[in-house]
């Protein structure tokens, strides 16, 4: 039976139910939890046959690392990924959202989806929700009238463009695009940018860093590159902390013994339908 | 015989001037005598001893009983600084009480920003840095119009064991064996220098002590007129009672 | 950000109230032993979400056996080691010896007190050798107040590090262990390992650290790599 907690079809669209008491509960002084961020370093560039979209690889939670690996490029279609900054739930879930579109669309079509298709999903859904839906996306693909590199603000407005950057690293990682980008760069020379520009953000922006991840998009192939390079190693700890047994107190200690009320065996036939083999 | 301060005082009115008045103007010869004349003023003071040894320092002071219907105890010319110091006195009594709460200021700010005793070399230094204060009105206030009349001994225990200071009215402030100040000081310093030894004993320093004091003491001592203090690492400043003093006197012949 | 006016229509209008201090991070952590001190500390400088530099040395040697980690709004921290060596220097012209560490330990909370109603925005810990040649340690708060620790963590990483000094220095939350004073090769592994750790989870902790080791010869010093993103 259908019931509010338990819905036979979730309505589309968000759910405001809580809105009016979680509005009660900031006046009161209870604040809304914090959302983790992708503090971020999002790249991408076009090359002569492609684009290749970079990202690092951490998360935090205020002044905090919540995840040391998290995959900042999402797949949107077979031809195409969509590197996103901002809040990670919304990028993950309005990436995810409109790749199923997509794909229902490439369906209908029976065609290679245009990426220009994309880019106007992604933007017509967050200019709807009017920036609260934060997320920062660098869209890239490859598709029947070449490669395509799009930059998506959580407003909704975006940008076509050979090069561009997004997240609190985007302006370490601008420079090394400024002085480096040129048209027609072969797919090593553009790697190579990228993983540079990534890797301005990786060390002089406090909320990137971990490793380096790389998408390299060619028409009909695409590299998923994780990691492509671990930029920064563990430190190795100097004593180890393994504890002796014992060491946890112990506040009190109950013992339930098992009682075995019942016990049958029952023989299983082997493979072949006849009985297991005696291995005594 | 003329006494030998005497022979001082009468030499020093033979060069008095115009230049005696003020304490901003030196003579000719390159001297201040208000300054000079507030020394002679503590020789007129009631004679005071500091006896240091490596148990402690002994200070002893003679309390001049003017008149039988004083009140003995009300006098008094050895104080304490801090627990670890304390000073005896001679001259001008009214202008020691200034000084004295300048040094019990400076042990209190000293533990206060230190958390740590003030030594008594500091707290010497400290003291000279206010009488030196004299003369016209500047930015620091002008504290007095003119010296003080007073010469102290400071008597202590800090790090470098114990200590003992004397100070004039210039400010001037030497450490010393043993010491004495007021009317009776040059006889009994000369009593002082044959006495003292290094290895005394703090026992001895307040036989000595008192014994020379009884000395140059115009009236006889009892332990109504005599003040008696050791500072000692162990005890710190410790005022003898009148039974204590007694116990000290029966020993002197 | 304060509200000053509202226009009708218009929405708030905001106004930047005077904000003199800035968080400028840092990490400094200080164990006690027998007969010496460890003081370490990370050498980066932040602002928000950038590195100001990678090698600034938060120890300052205020003598030979008392040194100061510092950290948090910087400009109050290079003023506050000015007057107190200021202070220090006073202290040695007028009683002619070298302050020792627990009147430094006092110095400095005064000096941080008289401030009271505008602060230095200072995390501070002393360490060093008592005047018995023990080691001690003295963790402040902004305001001056302290006290004297076998160990203690301050700074940006402090909620990271201190849980794991009180379990490893301060032998916390463990059963059937020999309570035993710190040797000095463990002190400056742990001191290694706490910030190797804290580097990891917290963005204003990295580069490298600096450790100094004050015992009866002097001070010693040494520098530690840290990842640097």
């Amino acid at each position: 039976m259908a019931s509010v907690l338990c819905p036979d079809f979730a309505p589309p669209g968000f759910s405001f139910e809580n809105h009016q008491r979680n509005a009660f509960l900031v006046k009161k002084g209870f604040p809304a939890p914090k959302a983790t961020k992708t503090g971020t370093t999002i790249v991408g560039a076009v090359f002569r046959d492609g684009v290749v979209l970079g990202a690092d690889t951490r998360a935090t939670e205020d002044t905090i690392v919540a995840t040391k690996n998290c995959q900042k490029i999402h797949y949107m279609a077979p031809n195409m990924y969509c590197c996103g900054a901002g809040t990670a739930a919304d990028t993950e879930f309005t990436t995810a959202s409109i790749s199923s579109q997509l794909e229902l669309h490439r369906l209908n079509t029976g065609r290679v989806v245009p990426v220009v298709t994309a880019n106007m999903m992604l933007r017509q859904m967050l200019f709807r929700y009017q920036g609260h839906i934060g997320a920062a996306l660098i869209l890239g693909g490859v598709d029947n009238s070449g490669p395509h590199l799009y930059q998506i603000y959580p407003h909704g407005s975006s940008d076509d463009l050979p090069y561009c950057t997004m997240g609190s690293g985007s302006l370490g990682a601008m420079a090394v695009f400024e002085s480096r980008w040129k048209p027609n760069m072969s797919e090593e020379e553009a790697k190579l940018l990228v993983r540079d520009a990534v890797a301005a953000g990786v060390f002089n922006d406090l909320a990137s860093g971990n490793n380096i991840d790389l998408c390299v998009l060619r028409k009909g192939t695409v590299d998923l590159l994780r990691p492509y390079e671990v930029a920064n190693v563990k430190g190795q700890r100097i004593n180890t902390y393994k504890y002796k047994k014992g060491t946890t107190v112990v506040l009190k200690q109950k013992v339930v013994p098992i009682v075995v009320e019942d016990e049958v065996v029952r023989k299983v036939p082997g493979p072949d339908g006849e009985e297991s083999m005696d291995t005594s | 015989m003329i006494h030998r301060s005497a022979l001082r005082l009468i030499k020093m009115f033979l060069t008095r001037s115009e230049y005696d008045r003020g304490v901003n103007t030196f003579s000719p010869e390159g001297r201040l005598f208000q300054v000079e004349y507030a020394i002679e003023a503590i020789k007129l003071g009631s004679t005071a001893i500091g006896i240091c040894t490596n148990e402690g320092v002994v200070l002893a002071v003679e309390k001049r009983i003017t008149s039988p219907l004083m009140e003995p105890t009300t006098i008094e010319k050895i104080v304490e600084v801090d627990k670890h110091i304390g000073c005896a006195v001679s001259g001008l009594i009214a202008d020691s009480r200034t000084m004295v709460d300048r040094a019990r200021l400076e042990c209190q700010n000293h533990w206060f920003s230190y958390n740590e005793k003030m030594s008594v070399e500091s707290v010497a230094q400290a003291v000279s840095n206010l009488a030196i204060q004299f003369g016209d009105s500047d930015d620091d206030g002008g504290a007095m119009s003119r010296p003080f009349g007073v010469a102290i001994l400071f008597a202590g225990c800090d790090e470098k064991g114990p200590q003992l200071f004397h100070m004039d009215p210039s400010g001037t402030f030497v450490q010393f064996d043993a010491k004495a100040i007021g009317s009776g000081s040059e006889g009994a310093q000369q009593s002082l220098q044959e006495q003292y030894h290094k290895s005394m004993t703090l026992k001895e320093a307040l036989t000595s002590a008192l014994t020379i004091l009884k000395q140059v003491m115009e009236e006889k001592l009892s332990s109504t007129n005599v003040e008696v203090v050791t500072v000692t690492p162990q005890k710190f400043f410790h005022m003898y009672s009148k039974d204590e003093v007694e116990e000290v006197i029966k020993d002197i012949s | 950000m304060a509200v000053v006016e509202t226009y009708a229509g218009y929405g708030p209008i905001q106004a930047q109230r005077f904000s003199p201090y800035a968080d400028n991070g840092g990490s400094i952590v200080a164990i006690a032993g027998e007969d010496f001190a460890v003081i370490g500390s990370d050498t980066r400088l932040t602002v928000g979400y950038a590195i100001n530099t990678r090698e600034q040395n938060k120890l300052f040697r205020l003598s030979d056996k008392t040194v100061l980690g510092s950290c948090g709004c910087w400009c109050d921290v290079l003023t506050l080691t000015r007057v107190l060596n200021a202070r220090m220097m006073m202290y040695n012209h007028e009683h002619q010896k070298v302050m020792g560490t627990q009147a430094v330990a006092q110095l400095l909370s005064t000096m941080l007190y008289y401030k009271r109603f505008f602060p230095y925005y200072v995390s501070n810990i002393l360490a060093g050798l008592d005047e018995n040649g023990k080691g001690a340690v003295y963790h402040y708060d902004p305001v001056g107040h302290y006290e004297r620790n076998y160990y203690y963590a301050g700074g940006a990483s402090s909620a990271l590090l201190q849980p794991f000094l009180d379990n490893q220095v301060g032998l916390k939350n463990m059963e059937n262990v020999t309570k035993e004073i710190i040797s000095l090769e463990k002190a400056v592994a742990v001191v290694k390992d706490a910030f190797i750790s804290a580097a990891e989870r917290e963005i204003h902790t990295g580069d490298a650290i600096m450790i100094n080791i004050i015992d009866k010869n002097g001070i010693r010093e040494e520098k530690f790599a840290l990842r640097k993103d």
